[in-house]
């Protein structure tokens, strides 16, 4: 487990509540966040969106079941039927590029103006990411109501990064 | 009635959107995935309001909002950007460009009804 005194990890927990309230208007509720490799969320959809700024470059990770990203899907849509895939995979990319934009003006607002790519999404089963470079990795858990959704923070070594 | 359109390329956000307008009452609506598709679209004159998102492929919303004021037929049209670039930098270039308001993700209803009385030049309660 690790502490939230990282000022980018504290802002990537406040975006990703300020998003995940707005879009789905629902409590989110935090774990505390787990640094390292140990740990993988069992996801069937991913989205992604890298970010390069003084602290190096690095990817904000969103992780879901594809039941839960379908929740989340309908409930921002507001439709009562399932979503169908592409639906959801254009929702979670916009959960997640949101998430990662409100972390960018958050940082521009402690003076750190950083580039944020657009997002990905991996949907799939089976799969795992694993960085190649030298990365620190902090895992945060997050619940909206029985729904366990992950978020994850991965920055690359600065000095592996020159 | 106030006819919308819509520019962005996410079909989740245009349905935010619409749904949004919709609550404040608002159901003339038009789509475009992008700020060409959109120049396409007030070519047919389809809309009083533009509201664009900023990323885009194809054309950016920056790059829209500059052919719409380039334009003498749309340079007087509102437009209201919704997008996540709210970093200081952002709205001043946004603004810069010669948008009209700016609302940023992720949004209530209520700030997104203020923003559009903002360009309606409806007074605020």
């Amino acid at each position: 487990m690790t502490q939230v005194n990282d000022p980018v990890l504290s802002h990537l927990l406040a975006s990703s509540r300020e998003v995940l309230e707005a879009m789905v208007g629902r409590s989110v509720t935090f774990s505390l966040p787990i640094e390292g490799e140990a740990l993988r969320p069992r996801s069937n959809v991913v989205g992604t969106s890298a970010f390069t700024g003084s602290i190096g470059g690095g990817l904000v990770a969103f992780y879901t079941t594809l039941e839960t990203a379908k929740v989340l899907t309908a409930t921002m849509l507001g439709i009562r039927e399932t979503p169908v895939d592409d639906e959801v995979i254009d929702a979670i990319g916009e959960i997640t590029n949101m998430i990662a934009g409100t972390l960018r003006t958050k940082m521009a607002a402690d003076g750190d103006l950083w580039a944020v790519s657009i997002p990905t999404v991996t949907v799939g089963s089976d799969f795992y990411t694993k960085c190649v470079r030298d990365v620190r990795r902090v895992l945060c858990p997050l619940k909206i109501d029985e729904h366990e959704l992950f978020i994850e923070l991965i920055v690359a070594s600065q000095s592996k990064a020159a | 009635m106030t006819r919308f359109l819509i520019v962005d390329d996410s079909s989740t956000m245009r349905r935010i959107i619409i749904n949004t307008l919709n609550k404040l009452g608002f159901d003339q609506t038009v789509e475009a995935a992008n700020g060409r598709e959109g120049i396409e679209r007030l070519d047919a004159g389809v809309a009083d309001i533009v509201i664009t998102d900023w990323n885009m492929p194809e054309m950016s919303g920056l790059e829209f909002l500059r052919q719409i004021r380039a334009q003498e037929r749309t340079r007087d049209l509102p437009v209201l950007m919704v997008t996540t670039n709210a970093a200081k930098d952002d709205i001043v270039e946004a603004l810069r460009a010669g948008v009209s308001n700016y609302v940023v993700k992720p949004f209530t209803t209520d700030t997104f009804k203020e923003k559009i009385d903002a360009v309606l030049g409806k007074p605020t309660p």
